[in-house]
């Protein structure tokens, strides 16, 4: 049998499992929006870590990550060193926001927000900076998907039908089961994720170069530029300590914004259950080394792949390996994409519904339901219409859609821990950061020290926030009881 | 100097023992640990350990040191979980 009919073959096995795994779990959940939206509050430990694990790991480390290492050398590090800064504070925000969540029937971070700052408009405006930041993120999850499979059926499974495929089960199971199968597939594809990223990580520097010593040894030789940070831009000069940082302090403070995330405080069956997920997640973290290794291995190779996203594909290819590895291996960067695509649509109908639509209109449980997947549907379009354009600059898109998500950390901070903080406050803040992020977005050449547009953000946020609070009058001592007893 | 403070903070850990330790003292050491790690792994505290050589463990230096940050953040969250869940238990926070 010729190599890609095998390899297609594995693939739409691993699929066919990942769907049988996702319809099951939802058996498991009650039909009602707290079960769409957060399984029941019923994750434990295992479930919990991979699904955290697993959504952050998306396509842009499984396939940006090796490619980054191969490219841009150094620079890739600051994907290592920002995750679990991060997830850190979570240990204490975590376990607050359930309480309130419990407190208050909270299950989204506007709701938390909006709880401490009534105001509608703040909620759509949450509800729009989360939708504006996840459109080009599921976006770079389906073009991942479709990459892989194109790459590795040697074009027999065009890009096109490649992402529809594995985006059509994703909806599938997230529209017949919501939390509880993005749980449960994330759990197999987190195991799945991991198992692959070290076996190829490891098997390609002993392959290539005896090691991963003796790799690294002739990199510093022939390429020193590529390991001597902060590493390389895009088009190969050198990187600024200016835009290293940022990116870092950016992406530490966004990442647990991201509403995918933050609502992992809600589906958690107790507190002990997101403290040990917090204390956890840095293991999953380090699964990044075998990642840039895979990268590096490409360095000094021979060959080269059509763009540095397809470094990992490539390298599965040019080395030979058996067709059911390769298959094994695509649907581990399948894995990847889904994993974080699925958790991704379910949290921006959740969003849309809860934050947006419902504070306008009167909806009851099942209308909402329906209403959700409604958006799953319409949310999946969209970045499906996106996907099909080879634009690159979805990457940069994704850069800034960090700059805008995090915006969200100074009002659910201030929510949770500053009690002079007001509504006014809050939405000044939010208004101010989310345009100086935008603006300097379309204006990179005015960053000030090559400084991260979301950064540029909060240094004017931050300040608006508290002075506008200070000038506003002090929130009611009966409504700040439920937030600060 | 970073190195030095890093086993400070570990040290100290060791030497109170996690179980005399209060709330307040282990929530500090961890937000100093934090801090120290920011600075450390972005500009200006990660450039004197910003080299190639030597190799640790077959990884560039400067990887391998980003690396021990984060696992070391393992073990002081633990230490630190380690602290909260005793004061949970006796419900005196």
């Amino acid at each position: 049998m010729e190599q890609w009919l095998l390899v297609s073959i594995v693939i739409a096995g691993y699929l066919l499992l990942t769907l049988t795994i996702g319809l099951m779990a939802g058996r498991r959940s009650s039909d009602s929006v707290a079960g769409f939206v957060a399984a029941d509050r019923s994750f434990g430990l295992l479930v919990m870590y991979f699904v955290t694990g697993a959504s952050v790991f998306s396509a842009f480390a499984f396939l940006g990550g090796p490619g980054w290492a191969y490219s841009r050398g150094a620079a890739a590090f600051y994907i290592l060193a920002y995750g679990a800064l991060g997830m850190a504070p979570f240990y204490w925000m975590g376990p607050r926001a359930a309480s309130l969540g419990r407190k208050h029937g909270f299950v989204t971070q506007a709701q938390l927000v909006t709880g401490r700052f009534p105001s509608n408009s703040l909620s759509s405006l949450i509800a729009l900076v989360s939708l504006v930041a996840f459109v080009p993120y599921i976006t770079l999850q389906m073009r991942g998907a479709g990459i892989v499979i194109e790459a590795v059926t040697d074009g027999h499974v065009p890009l096109w039908l490649g992402a529809a495929v594995a985006y059509g089960i994703v909806i599938v199971y997230v529209l017949s089961a919501g939390a509880m199968a993005v749980g449960w597939t994330n759990t197999f594809q987190g195991i799945f994720m991991v198992v692959i990223a070290w076996a190829l990580g490891l098997y390609l520097p002993f392959r290539l170069y005896g090691g991963v010593r003796p790799m690294f040894e002739r990199i510093a030789t022939e390429r020193p530029d590529l390991l001597t940070l902060p590493g390389l831009t895009a088009t190969g000069d050198p990187w600024t300590w200016g835009a290293y940082t940022s990116l870092i302090i950016v992406s530490a403070v966004g990442l647990m914004m991201w509403p995918h995330l933050f609502m992992k405080a809600f589906t958690a069956k107790d507190d002990e259950t997101l403290r040990r997920t917090v204390i956890l997640f840095p293991t999953f973290q380090l699964f990044l080394i075998p990642i840039f290794l895979i990268g590096f291995s490409g360095v000094l190779f021979a060959g080269q792949p059509p763009a540095p996203d397809f470094i990992l594909p490539f390298m599965i290819l040019e080395t030979g390996l058996p067709a059911i590895v390769v298959g094994l291996f695509c649907a581990g960067a399948l894995s990847a994409s889904m994993s974080t695509g699925d958790a991704l649509l379910h949290a921006s109908a959740s969003v849309v519904v809860q934050d947006g639509v419902t504070k306008y209109l009167d909806l009851d449980d099942r209308a909402q339901r329906r209403l959700m997947r409604g958006i799953v549907l319409i949310t999946g379009g969209i970045a499906y219409y996106f996907a099909l354009d080879p634009d690159s600059s979805l990457v940069q898109l994704l850069a800034s859609a960090y700059g805008i998500i995090s915006q969200l950390a100074p009002p659910v901070v201030a929510a949770m821990y500053w009690k002079r903080a007001t509504t006014t406050g809050a939405i000044s803040g939010l208004v101010a950061g989310t345009a100086t992020a935008f603006f300097f977005f379309l204006n990179p050449e005015l960053k000030l020290l090559d400084l991260h547009e979301g950064v540029l953000g909060l240094m004017v946020h931050i300040p608006t926030l508290v002075a506008v609070s200070l000038r506003t009058p002090r929130q009611d001592e009966g409504h700040l009881r439920g937030f600060f007893s | 100097m970073f190195l030095l403070k890093h086993h400070e903070i570990l040290g100290e850990l060791r030497v109170t023992g996690t179980n005399a330790m209060s709330l307040k003292t282990a929530r500090a050491l961890t937000i100093a640990y934090l801090a120290l790690m920011t600075i450390s792994i972005t500009w200006p505290g990660l450039l004197p350990f910003a080299r190639i050589e030597p190799l640790i463990l077959g990884l560039p230096f400067s990887m391998a040191w980003i690396a021990g940050w984060v696992a070391g953040s393992v073990v002081v969250l633990y230490l630190l979980d380690r602290v909260e869940r005793r004061h949970r238990q006796e419900g005196d926070h």
